[in-house]
């Protein structure tokens, strides 16, 4: 839409904005971390703490126990991510291949299952974990990859298997190719940028969810990042550099998988 | 299908009366989950207690299930309990446990407490029990009697020149004494209205800090003979409308709007009030015993705490958690057992050690376990004193969403200054539907 004479000024202006938007309290999340814990904070934030140390870090460390908490939150996004991708491309290439009739009335529940608090879930799912006696596990952290983890990934697959020529699936077909078989050695390649931004997307709500762990997890072992992170967040106002160097290492897998993703996305 | 469900619920009977009930004539050990919630330091008391307990009674097994505030506890408690797997035993502020206690999620300790040979009813204060009585029974053993009190910074006082607060006294001494300590950069009393060279003079030190919520307010209406709401065990609504308690309302709206004497809004956004006081920007805090650890632990600070000011008759506000059982344990006698332990001079001495809590047990409160000479404040007594003439808000199961309400209420009260009118009108619309929904103890 921005291409043309106007596409390179625009787009500078454009990314100018966004750094400008996004890249100051980043600036300031990492200069304040590197603040002495113990000392009120200053009315006007100072970007070069003086003296700058470390201790905020051992201290998060120390307090939060983040080193166990990231581990936790690794070994949930390690296998929720790819399950989530897998399972919602699955499901949006199913859409994509059923009568418009059929279509019609998945895609309508899907919407309507989108509309559904997750809160309002919450006492159910947790009753039914319990029956399984699977509370206290990672188990009910990683089950919503099961059904591919939002009804929005789903569509948003749908949307992208929908964009190939029918005519791609049809020749498939006369090649006697199985259904899975389209959908991962034809459809999947073909929507490549779509698996990134899912993978993405997934990978931080995953990363990023708090009130599952709040709900199922009681064991402090087993707390993921996010806990450990509102652990931090409870400590005085005057500690807060150990907040904020715990804010920095849980921000820090998120910005790397955007940056690894993003370039996905503009191929 | 059907086959397979009978199995499965058969088998989880079975395993479920294998594991949940105990054996006659055998000790009930748990293990028992603790719900609590702290800042890592008095969750690391916790954990500590729990040892010691464990040490005194081998063989028990109590797990910490941690929440960070109160809004996360609240959260945990109340799907644990809907969906069927509470903890055995949580702690819980006197204001929140209304919404558990009126759906009969909080089993009564009466019987356990006057079987016991550990502790008494008449070893903790009164006041603090009394707030965890709920349909004539004890719900809950209150671990701690904080209440509000005036923290000032000595050093501020010293520097200009102004005489230190005393206990016992006056709502118009306080205000005097905040508006003496309200000063610009260049040291020089700031007085609302007044200005320097045609712009009003900021403020570089506020005279005192507060909240804009109820739990601030309650003890100045009471104190000048006003009452909070119509009925203090039902209430149907707030009486702010009542000339005492009105009064009360308008001179700590003033604060702000007539005397800036504390910071606005905006500037306690930038730096919050604790932060504020330990940086030398606020000479007096009104706040609870929380925030003892935090001044410790700032260098170079000079503090000491003063009774809270009043208009007649000294009036404080209680602040209390305890501990409660759910009704849905199944171990209930282990988790008596454990608050029974933390309850004793033993246990309040190790969550005294935070400094954050005034314990409810007398005979600890008067320890060196919390009057400590060698750590501040000096005058740690104040709170002792206090308790004497504590009060406490209705426990109504919505009280929660009322407080909340409220504090939305009074911060668009002290910062936007509408007529007092449409503030009551205001508070009206809102908590009257709240009041109405409310279960009464």
């Amino acid at each position: 839409m921005l291409r043309g004479r106007f596409g390179g000024p625009a787009r500078t202006l454009g990314s100018f904005f966004v750094v400008l938007v996004f890249v100051p309290p980043l600036l300031l999340l990492v200069s304040g971390s590197f603040h002495t814990p113990g000392r009120p904070p200053t009315l006007t934030p100072d970007l070069i703490p003086r003296p700058a140390t470390t201790i905020g870090y051992e201290l998060a460390f120390e307090w939060g126990g983040l080193l166990r908490a990231t581990v936790n939150s690794l070994i949930v996004a390690v296998i929720a991510v790819p399950l989530s991708v897998l399972v919602a491309s699955a499901a949006g290439f199913a859409v994509s291949q059923l009568s418009r009739r059929a279509r019609i009335v998945v895609i309508g529940a899907s919407v309507a299952a989108l509309m559904v608090p997750a809160t309002a879930l919450l006492v159910p799912r947790f009753a039914m974990f319990r029956w399984l006696g699977l509370t206290n596990t990672f188990v009910p952290l990683i089950a919503p990859a099961l059904i591919g983890m939002s009804p929005l990934y789903v569509l948003a697959f749908y949307l992208a298997f929908r964009a190939i020529p029918r005519d791609l699936y049809d020749a498939c077909l006369i090649e006697d190719l199985s259904p899975a078989r389209i959908w991962w050695r034809v459809a999947m390649p073909q929507v490549k940028p779509v698996t990134s931004a899912i993978a993405a997307l997934a990978f931080v709500t995953t990363w990023s969810n708090f009130l599952d762990p709040l709900v199922f997890i009681y064991d402090r072992d087993l707390f993921t990042l996010p806990l450990a992170l509102r652990s931090l967040a409870a400590l005085d106002p005057t500690d807060f550099p150990i907040f904020l160097a715990g804010a920095v290492f849980a921000t820090l897998p998120a910005v790397l998988v955007y940056s690894i993703a993003q370039r996905r996305f503009l191929r | 299908m059907n086959r397979v469900l009978a199995v499965l619920a058969a088998v989880t009977v079975i395993v479920s009366g294998c594991t949940g009930q105990q054996p006659e004539g055998r000790a009930d050990l748990g293990p028992i989950r603790l719900l609590a919630s702290g800042s890592p330091d008095e969750l690391a008391a916790f954990r500590t207690l729990i040892d010691a307990y464990k040490k005194a009674k081998p063989g028990t097994d109590v797990q910490l299930v941690e929440a960070s505030n109160a809004d996360d506890l609240t959260t945990k408690l109340s799907t644990s309990i809907a969906g069927g797997a509470p903890p055995d035993v949580f702690l819980m502020n006197y204001r929140l446990y209304g919404q558990f206690a009126s759906k009969n999620a909080v089993d009564a300790v009466d019987s356990r407490l006057k079987a016991s040979t550990v502790i008494k009813a008449s070893d903790f204060y009164p006041q603090a029990m009394t707030a965890f009585r709920w349909g004539g029974k004890q719900l809950c053993m209150p671990q701690n009697v904080s209440s509000l009190q005036v923290y000032y910074n000595r050093a501020l006082f010293n520097k200009f020149g102004v005489a230190l607060p005393k206990d016992g006294w006056t709502w118009n001494e306080f205000l005097v004494t905040a508006q003496a300590m309200t000063r610009d950069a260049n040291g020089h009393p700031v007085r609302a209205g007044e200005a320097e060279g045609g712009a009003p003079a900021k403020a570089a030190v506020h005279g005192v800090g507060t909240e804009p919520t109820l739990i601030r307010v309650a003890p100045f209406v009471w104190s000048n003979g006003g009452r909070l709401t119509d009925n203090d065990q039902k209430p149907t609504r707030f009486t702010f409308d009542d000339k005492a308690s009105l009064e009360a309302l308008r001179n700590f709206v003033d604060l702000r709007l007539s005397y800036g004497v504390t910071p606005t809004d905006d500037e306690v956004k930038a730096q919050d009030l604790v932060s504020r006081f330990a940086k030398g920007q606020l000479a007096m805090l009104l706040e609870s015993r929380r925030i003892t650890p935090t001044l410790r632990a700032a260098k170079d600070l000079d503090w000491d705490v003063v009774s809270v000011p009043r208009y007649g008759n000294p009036v404080g506000i209680l602040h209390s958690d305890a501990y409660c059982i759910t009704t849905g344990s199944k171990h209930k006698d282990a988790a008596w057992s454990f608050i029974e332990y933390a309850m004793t001079q033993d246990g309040q001495k190790i969550i005294a050690a935070t400094g954050r809590t005034v314990p409810s047990h007398i005979e600890t409160s008067k320890s060196e376990a919390y009057l400590d000479p060698a750590k501040a404040p000096k005058n740690a007594k104040v709170w002792l004193d206090a308790v004497p003439n504590l009060r406490s808000v209705p426990t109504i199961s919505t009280w929660p969403e009322i407080e909340d309400a409220m504090e939305g209420i009074l911060e668009n009260a002290i910062n936007h200054a509408p007529s007092l009118d449409s503030v009551l009108a205001d508070i009206d619309k809102q908590t009257k539907p709240m009041f109405e929904r409310g279960i009464a103890p």
